[in-house]
């Protein structure tokens, strides 16, 4: 038994301090979050937080008073300072001292940090303070938006804002927005989709200054603003696993696919761990979305009380850009050959990232039907033809049951 | 509780998903033969309402429109991510044809 201390509150540490206790664990469970909220779902922050439509109860779950029922120590607004990895000891924050028989490392990530003068004063929309510091700035009345990054959460912010009758403006330094996580093709059509909701972007432009009037790009021009946004990427929290002295790959913590680092009794789980997966080939990859965050969480939850638990799901994500909702399974890459199924000209189709012959990701948009599909074909490790997967007559369900 | 009435078996169609208010309460209500079943409209997840999903008859669930998780008719259970908790599922009886739910 012992103490399981979990280093920050987030998706993956709420994850696994629920899991211990759900599947029976009965030793003592320390969650500590340097942020002041209860944990939450992230996701909702830049889509239906900042426009005041969520629904907080849903946001902000389970209802505080679970932790303790569940006999979990949640200590909020608290970071953990100090690890030693030979003492199994911590420090935190408020000076406390703590000792640990297994540490999770849930640290998340931290918004990247860009020299342009006049940056600190754009909003950031990582945090629920922060989201809801926008939520009470866009519920004036119509705002002009300026948003820096059009990575994921820079166009949702921007398409939420445009369907509740704000204006918004994407900056972003890269010459093809979203075309690293979603590969060119792909990417050019989720933007043309968001260009008419009325979301104007701006690629392969350099932001030179934040200022009162909006932002300075290079050669002068000012992007008018009301708002900024700074939703310019990230990076992970590694100190923690620094000072520990687990070993570090691509970015992330080398983890196994038990979640366990180099260093005995400690796991790293969420948006931090490099963890290896049979959707890639059994290559360590590092993913920064919601299902693999709780699915590390409850894994590292199973290791820690029973000793047993692999992470082996297949990675998924979604992304809700104002009534468009992306929907992905698998592990696309950027350089992937796509397959369309369906009419690309409407938002009512799906990409299909093909690697040496074989189906490795799917992007469904408004094609629930073909969403199922593919999840069966990926869970019954049938691999239809790429000329089959472009066949809106193929009915992929059935070829995944052997039809 | 309250035991509360939401129409008669023939209201429902075999299969397709209604959205009905009961004291309050918004239902995704499906019929599968001469039984009928109630879950929370609320998709746990986000905001999606269940009811504008499909029902899968083979897995007898409720599959969520906006990022396809399915639950389960009977238990409640999500088979997939994103979402992870259980939807509230509402006891039904059908007595003489007419279709009762305790919300
Ligand atoms: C705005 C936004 C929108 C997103 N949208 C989607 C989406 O649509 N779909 C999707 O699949 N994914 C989405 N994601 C990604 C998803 O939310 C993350 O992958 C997930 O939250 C990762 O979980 P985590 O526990 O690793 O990190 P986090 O949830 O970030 O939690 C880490 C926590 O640890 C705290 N912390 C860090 N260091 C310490 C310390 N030393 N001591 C104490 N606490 C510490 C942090 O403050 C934070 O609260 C989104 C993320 C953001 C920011
Ligand atoms: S809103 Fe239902 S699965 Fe996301």
């Amino acid at each position: 038994m012992g103490i399981a201390l979990i280093a920050g509150a987030g998706m993956a540490g709420r994850a696994c301090a629920l899991t211990l206790r759900r599947i029976g664990w009965d030793g003592e469970i320390v969650l500590v979050g340097d942020e002041s909220t209860h944990p939450y779902d992230r996701p909702p922050l830049s889509k239906s937080v900042i426009v005041g439509t969520a629904d907080m109860d849903k946001v902000v779950k389970p209802a505080p008073e679970t932790y303790a029922q569940d006999r979990i120590d949640l200590r909020l607004g608290t970071r953990v300072e100090a690890v030693d990895a030979a003492a199994r000891t911590a420090t935190l924050s408020d000076g406390t001292a703590l000792a640990w028989d297994a540490l999770v490392l849930a640290t998340g990530c931290a918004p990247r940090r860009l020299p342009i003068p006049g940056l600190e004063r754009a909003h950031r929309i990582t945090r629920m303070d922060e989201a809801l510091a926008l939520q009470a700035l866009l519920a004036e009345g119509p705002r002009r938006l300026a948003i820096i990054g059009g990575g994921f959460i820079g166009m949702e912010a921007a398409t939420a804002a445009v369907a509740h009758g704000h204006s918004a403006t994407v900056l972003e330094a890269a010459p093809e927005p979203m075309s690293r996580p979603l590969g060119r093709e792909v990417a050019a059509h989720v933007l043309r989709w968001a260009e008419a909701r009325g979301v104007d972007i701006r690629a392969g432009v350099a932001v030179e200054a934040v200022t009162d009037a909006g932002v300075v790009l290079a050669g002068g021009e000012v992007v008018p603003a009301d708002i900024v946004v700074a939703a310019v990427g990230q990076a992970p929290r590694l100190e923690l696993a620094e000072a520990l002295g687990c070993a570090i790959t691509d970015g992330g913590v080398r983890v196994d696919a038990g979640l366990r680092t180099s260093v005995d009794g400690v796991w790293a789980v969420g948006d931090i761990a490099a963890f290896p997966s049979r959707w890639a080939d059994e290559e360590r990859i590092r993913v920064e979305h919601a299902a693999v965050a709780i699915g590390h969480g409850q894994v590292a939850a199973e290791q820690i009380a029973l000793g047993e638990g692999l992470f082996e799901d297949l990675p998924t994500f979604w992304s809700d850009q104002g009534d468009l909702t992306l929907n992905v399974v698998g592990v696309p890459r950027p350089d992937d050959e796509i397959v369309w199924r369906g009419d690309t000209q409407t938002p009512a189709c799906t990409a299909f990232y093909v690697r040496d012959g074989r189906m490795r990701a799917a992007l469904s948009v408004g094609d629930m039907k073909t969403l199922r599909g593919v999840r069966k074909l990926f869970a019954a490790g049938v691999e239809p033809p790429p000329a089959m997967l472009a066949d809106p007559a193929a009915d992929l369900a059935a070829l995944a049951a052997g039809g | 509780m309250a035991q509360v009435s939401i129409g008669s078996l023939d209201d429902f169609a075999e299969g397709e998903l209604t959205r009905v208010e009961a004291d309050g309460t918004a239902l995704c209500v499906v019929r599968v033969g001469d039984r009928v079943h109630a879950i929370c409209d609320d998709c746990p997840h986000a905001e999606a309402s269940l009811s504008d999903g499909d029902f899968l008859s083979d897995d007898m669930a409720v599959e969520c429109p906006l990022h396809g998780s399915s639950f389960n008719v009977e238990t409640g259970e999500p088979d997939c991510p994103p979402a992870t908790e259980a939807v509230q599922v509402y006891p039904v009886t059908v007595e003489g044809g007419d279709v009762l739910v305790d919300v």
